[in-house]
């Protein structure tokens, strides 16, 4: 079993990953057809105004105001910090290079190992908060299902069993054994379950965005 | 009830053409619907919500998952009573506005306009001579 974990599964568990994605993404632009009439034309030109630099900061900050950071800054913050710090504590974690190094040749830089630590318990912190307000808010209450908090646990349990993982605590073995575990199911079910926001954020906030405004539209939505 | 749907004691519901319409943008809808993480930040963007003393049930995402996400969910096997549950929630709780925010990117009043036209095909709408609308409910 941990023979099985510890060597194809991690392999079976990212090309999955990587499969997924770009299964996801073909079908994603498949969906979607060149416009007939090719790009828009430009119907008129801003002229640059000149800016200032407490323009540029004004218009900033006004432009905050129209975002969550108005209705929900606590929320608008432990969101930012948890997403940036999913995808680069465990990139940039001391053990996971080494391993990485050993078993291909090359690694990434690496975070001191407190500092990784600290970032793993904000991240668990941040997960705790979402929990949280998950069972607390109404709002939040009304369209949660079991599935949610499914993917609540996917999402946490490789921080919680790493940070267990690296204080020794409870029994080492099957920690680490529940810890590559955990992070395979996540790597597995990225693709698949509405984890698939790590991918498709990006396409709706920025790509199709852009295609509304400076993209001019070149696909039909 | 009979009232606002006339035919529906005599005409059964197409559930063919239904699923149809369904089929027809499932790719898209379907995205949208699964990628919804539930995080209920659309809330307060919805002057609906705000206005109705912050009931979650003018939320738009509960909106849509309780109309369009459960049509989905049924792959189009539903009945009167399922189809005037959702009326109210797609004609009545919901003008079309666009102002909903979404932070992962979900187009919610596409969503809510594709409910319409499901249940507009059953003939399920509000009509002129309804005595209030609060019976669509």
């Amino acid at each position: 079993m941990f023979d099985f974990v510890q060597g194809p599964l991690i392999t079976i568990a990212f090309i999955i990953f990587i499969l997924g994605i770009l299964f996801q993404l073909i079908q994603f632009f498949r969906l979607t057809r060149k416009k007939e009439w090719g790009r828009l034309p430009i119907a008129y030109e801003m002229k640059p105004e000149k800016k200032t630099a407490e323009k540029i900061l004004a218009s900033c900050l006004a432009s905050l105001n129209g975002t969550l950071w108005k209705t929900d800054p606590v929320l608008t913050v432990a969101t930012s910090v948890f997403h940036v710090l999913l995808i680069l504590t465990p990139l940039f974690l001391l053990g996971h290079n080494i391993l990485l190094d050993q078993s291909c040749g090359w690694s990434l830089f690496s975070f001191p190992e407190p500092l990784s630590d600290g970032l793993t318990l904000i991240v668990l912190l941040c997960g705790v908060y979402f929990l949280g307000r998950r069972i607390l808010l109404a709002k939040v209450r009304a369209i949660t299902t079991i599935y949610d908090y499914v993917v609540w646990l996917i999402a946490v349990a490789p921080f919680l069993t790493g940070f267990f993982a690296y204080h020794q605590w409870f029994h080492y073995e099957t920690v680490m054994l529940v810890h590559i575990l955990s992070g395979e199911i996540m790597l597995i079910t990225i693709p698949f379950t509405k984890l698939g926001h790590m991918l498709f954020f990006f396409l709706y906030r920025f790509f199709i965005g852009g295609e509304y405004s400076f993209l001019r539209g070149s696909r039909t939505w | 009830m009979n009232q606002t749907v006339p035919n529906q004691e005599t005409k059964k519901v197409d559930t063919k053409k239904i699923k149809s319409l369904l089929n027809r943008r499932k790719g898209k809808m379907k995205r949208f619907l699964s990628y919804c993480a539930h995080c209920s930040l659309c809330a307060e963007s919805c002057f609906l919500y705000m206005k109705y003393k912050k009931d979650p049930k003018y939320m738009p995402s509960y909106k849509v998952i309780n109309s369009l996400g459960k049509l989905y969910k049924k792959r189009g096997n539903v009945d009167w009573k399922f189809l005037n549950e959702i009326k109210g929630i797609v004609w009545k709780n919901c003008v079309l506005c666009g102002r909903c925010y979404c932070p992962i990117g979900i187009h919610v009043p596409s969503m809510i306009a594709f409910a319409r036209t499901i249940v507009r095909s059953q003939e399920v709408y509000p009509q002129l001579d309804e005595a209030s609308p609060e019976s669509w409910l």
